[in-house]
């Protein structure tokens, strides 16, 4: 089925003349708008100190994964991640809208992370529920399985 | 018979009566001694520290930075001395010894590290044995404290910390009969009541007497209150040993001032004069401190070197003929000089503004008592470095206008604030012209004009409405009135006293149109736009006219960095902060503030405006930065003049830093000034010294970037010269082609609808 659908499309770019770069759109005086989001990949300190969270919150000791994660956020404020890590925490501490609205700023640096999209409006809708919002939980749901 | 027997009654009853006073009086003595002493604990200040500085691969800092900052912390340069406390450098490395600190998270010991550094960057880290270390914190710089009453400051020690040969030359100066007398010497005693009948002031306290005259009396000198001092001596001994007196003495004893702060004990007067604790000072160094506590004022080694190195010697040559030190250890002690750590006086801080943020932000939750006695630990967000880049920005620009002779006397004035876009943390905050002044705080305090800052709300909440405004729509900037019963007709005029008549919306805001705005803002409707101001976090009362729209509302820097705080956030607001951790004296964690988000705005506005706001810097009223910056930062801001230019401001982020930056006269008069001119290379100075990072914008999901041929406003393509890119909501973006759009393009357009519809037919032939 691809090949036939590549097949179709280079039987169609033949019909008309290719794109050349020379003629691109874009002139020296209109850089885009807003650089491109590189994709993101955590640094070694980041990543220890992730882990180090992840260890607290398993010893039940929730402040101090928060404790860490804000530091490595610190160090790395758009890595995705650690907001995700951080919304859990919260969860956990029970703080419910603070666990919704740091998913949210996670899904905001997501970019095409798709899974971790979904992982975000999953726990969207569990804080969502947790409150008693089921409609807005169900809402949530919806977002989580149109992302996967 | 009578009478005599009346006169021996008389006599016996007066003498019991003398004893029972005495001894009432000896015994109320002694219960204040025992629950003074017992009781008394020296109040401690809260100690404010700024960010730890986190060292990782990756973290652009050049070497010489990192030096700074060690100075800062009073390490010396090698050649190494003890075990830590030092660094030393190479070509691209730099080796630190890392002194032991205990952080919110625990203790970190002693240990050595070292730094490698390329182009103004860390690229590894290594610890003593050479393997690799992925982050290493530097203890952070002591910034100040809040202290009790007359500014007193000390660091506790053990008895045992202390060497024996400081310990040894305090005796043999000041109390050589310590470890023997009852609490007072019978001879000094008999010189100084002689003393206070002949005039003249005497010595010969014992140490026990000394510690009684600081902690229970008053300085006075008169015979009652020699001997109150005596009996108290003597009572003191009698409950406590000899280890218990001495050891409150050497934390008691007063070492003379650092500006405002008073030095007291030996702990912190080993810190404060060489830069160390007391454990590691050296005979010299101990005998140094020793000659000052007859006269810390007059034995100053600060003002007055000479004398000092002359009394130092003194002590040496006591101690020597004590035996308290070998001849070996003189020798070698008189030879060399007072040894003096070359950190700078800072007093009680020498950042009072930074500090008042602080110290309002506890106030919320502790008790003023408790902070100026618990010796609370308080780790704060402050950024010494972005700190130095404000002040010495805004110190230089202010300069410049005071050698102008048309701004007067007295001369303007600024503020700025710098925060962390993305965790609301203070890290720069300037009061005024002096940074070192203790009072006014305009970062703070200012309420000023908001001015044009304020129009990005106007602009969000018209592009929160994508089917109605996007960064294209035309906005009418003709001439406007706005007429409203009981108020005089409001008719705003433009900065160049001209109207422009119909421009596209990001136009208007990047030339920050004001007849625009306004038409703008009052067709989506004041109260709305309003709100919009109260949730990009503004909290003060607004008034509800339409004049408010154009900034007629008074707002504090730290106001203004709140509210673009929101915006650089893309729509999260985080209260800004200047406190992360507060722990007890011993480092037992009480208190996190934590970093808090709260999504008040979708994320498609956010992004449609800052875009607007990136070229209010690339092409509208802010173009002065490229002086300063690279125009490939994409920096977003927004330049703010009011009336009569009393007020320039000038708000803007990149990737790393936001700033605010505020200008004008404490007495409100006109300074002729605008953002552009006065605000704007202030905040172009500072941040090109602090190298920020570019601005990348996360596109949310429901935004689009479309070519656009910016003279007819529609789609353009690669035939349309001068195309730009601009972002649109889903399903907002013109439709229709530019004229200019030609062949090539529609071929182009013809591919891309084939391969459309192959793909669409493909999907119904295989039912995917």
């Amino acid at each position: 089925m691809r090949l036939l659908l590549v097949l179709v499309a280079l039987l169609a770019s033949c019909a008309v003349p290719e794109r050349k770069p020379e003629e691109s759109p874009t002139s020296p005086a209109a850089p885009p708008l807003v650089p491109a989001l590189p994709p993101y990949r955590e640094g070694v300190a980041v990543a220890g100190l992730m882990e180090g969270a992840r260890a607290e919150s398993a010893a039940g000791n929730l402040a101090g994964a928060a404790a860490a994660l804000e530091r490595a956020l610190r160090i790395e404020p758009r890595n995705p991640r650690l907001w995700h890590e951080l919304a859990r925490v919260r969860f956990r501490q029970g703080q419910h809208a603070q666990a919704e609205n740091i998913a949210a700023r996670s899904n905001s640096w997501a970019g095409d992370d798709k899974p971790l999209r979904a992982e975000n409006w999953r726990l969207i809708a569990e804080s969502r529920r947790a409150r008693g919002d089921n409609e807005g939980a169900k809402a949530a749901l919806d977002r989580a399985a149109s992302s996967p | 018979m009578a009478r005599r027997s009346g006169f021996w009654r008389f006599l016996r009853f007066t003498l019991l009566a003398t004893a029972l006073a005495t001894a009432l009086f000896t015994l109320y003595l002694d219960f204040r001694v025992r629950s003074e002493f017992e009781g008394r604990r020296f109040a401690l200040p809260a100690r404010i520290y700024a960010r730890p500085l986190e060292l990782h691969a990756g973290l652009r800092i050049a070497q010489a930075e990192v030096v700074e900052e060690l100075r800062g912390l009073g390490y010396r340069e090698a050649p190494p001395e003890g075990d830590s406390g030092w660094f030393s450098r190479r070509d691209g490395q730099l080796e630190i010894a890392l002194r032991p600190f205990v952080y919110w998270d625990g203790a970190q010991p002693a240990k050595r590290i070292t730094v490698f550094f390329d182009w103004g960057k860390v690229t590894a880290l290594r610890d003593a044995g050479g393997a690799e270390l992925a982050l290493a914190r530097l203890e952070p710089l002591p910034i100040g404290g809040i202290y009790p009453a007359g500014n007193e400051d000390r660091v506790l020690v053990r008895l045992a910390e202390v060497p024996k040969h400081l310990v040894q030359a305090l005796l043999a100066i000041e109390d050589r009969s310590f470890y023997t007398h009852a609490g007072f010497d019978p001879r000094a005693v008999a010189r100084a009541v002689w003393s206070l009948t002949s005039d003249r002031p005497q010595g010969g306290s014992t140490i026990t007497q000394q510690l009684v005259k600081n902690f229970f009396l008053t300085p006075e000198r008169t015979l009652r209150r020699k001997f109150t001092e005596l009996v108290m001596a003597v009572l003191l001994e009698l409950h406590y040993d000899k280890n218990e007196i001495l050891e409150t003495y050497l934390n008691e004893i007063y070492f003379g001032n650092d500006r405002d702060r008073a030095i007291h004990g030996v702990g912190l007067a080993a810190q404060f004069y060489f830069g160390k604790e007391v454990r590691s000072i050296s005979v010299a160094e101990a005998a140094l401190l020793v000659g000052m506590v007859r006269g810390p004022g007059h034995y100053d080694p600060h003002r007055h070197p000479t004398r000092a190195l002359e009394r130092r010697n003194f002590v040496l040559r006591e101690a020597r003929d004590q035996g308290a030190i070998t001849p070996e250890q003189y020798a070698a002690a008189r030879a060399g000089g007072l040894g003096l750590s070359k950190k700078a006086a800072m007093g009680t801080t020498p950042y009072p503004a930074f500090l008042q943020l602080v110290h309002r932000q506890l106030r919320r939750d502790y008790d003023e008592k408790d902070l100026r006695t618990e010796g609370l630990r308080i780790f704060t967000t402050l950024d010494p470095r972005a700190q130095s880049a404000a002040e010495s920005a805004l110190s230089k620009r202010l300069a410049q206008f005071d050698r102008d002779k048309r701004f007067g006397q007295p001369g303007l004035e600024g503020a700025v604030v710098v925060t962390d876009p993305q965790s609301g943390e203070v890290q720069a905050l300037v009061g005024g012209r002096d940074p070192r002044f203790r009072g006014y705080n305009r970062a703070l305090d200012a309420a000023r004009p908001a001015g044009s800052l304020l129009k990005p709300a106007i602009y969000l909440t018209a592009l929160s409405e994508p089917a109605k405004y996007t960064l294209l729509t035309p906005i009418d900037d003709g001439p406007f009135v706005w007429k409203s019963r009981g108020a005089p007709d409001w008719e705003p005029a433009n900065y160049d006293k001209k109207f422009h008549g119909m421009v596209p919306l990001r136009i208007a805001l990047a030339q920050s149109y004001n007849a625009a705005a306004a038409r703008l803002g009052t067709d989506l409707g004041v109260e709305r736009v309003l709100d919009n101001v109260r949730r990009l976090g503004v909290e003060r009362p607004l008034r509800p006219f339409a004049s408010t729209l154009l900034g007629a509302v008074e707002l504090s820097p730290l106001e203004v960095a709140q509210m673009y705080q929101t915006i650089a956030s893309g729509g999260f607001r985080s209260p800004l902060r200047a406190i992360r951790e507060v722990t007890t004296q011993e480092g037992r964690p009480l208190a996190r503030y934590p970093l808090a988000v709260e999504q008040v705005f979708a994320p498609e506005p956010i992004y449609l405006l800052t875009a607007a706001l990136q070229d209010v810097v690339r092409e509208g009223t802010a173009r002065g930065l490229e002086k300063n910056l690279p125009l490939e930062l994409g920096v977003a801001g927004k330049t703010g003049t009011t009336d009569e230019q009393r007020d320039a401001w000038f708000a803007g982020f990149t990737g790393d830093r936001l700033g605010v930056v505020w200008i004008g006269y404490d007495d409100n008069r006109a300074a002729r000034l605008s953002g552009a001119a006065a605000a704007l290379p202030v905040w172009g100075e500072m941040m090109a010294a602090l190298q920020p990072e570019p601005l990348a914008l996360a596109r949310p999901e429901g935004v689009e970037l479309v070519w656009i041929d910016p003279q007819s406003g529609l789609r353009g393509g690669m035939s349309c010269a001068g195309s730009i890119e601009v972002p649109f909501a889903q399903g907002s973006a013109p439709r229709e082609r530019a004229p200019c759009s030609g062949g090539l393009d529609s071929a182009v357009q013809a591919v891309e609808a084939t391969m459309e519809k192959a793909k669409n037919w493909l999907e119904r032939l295989f039912g995917r």
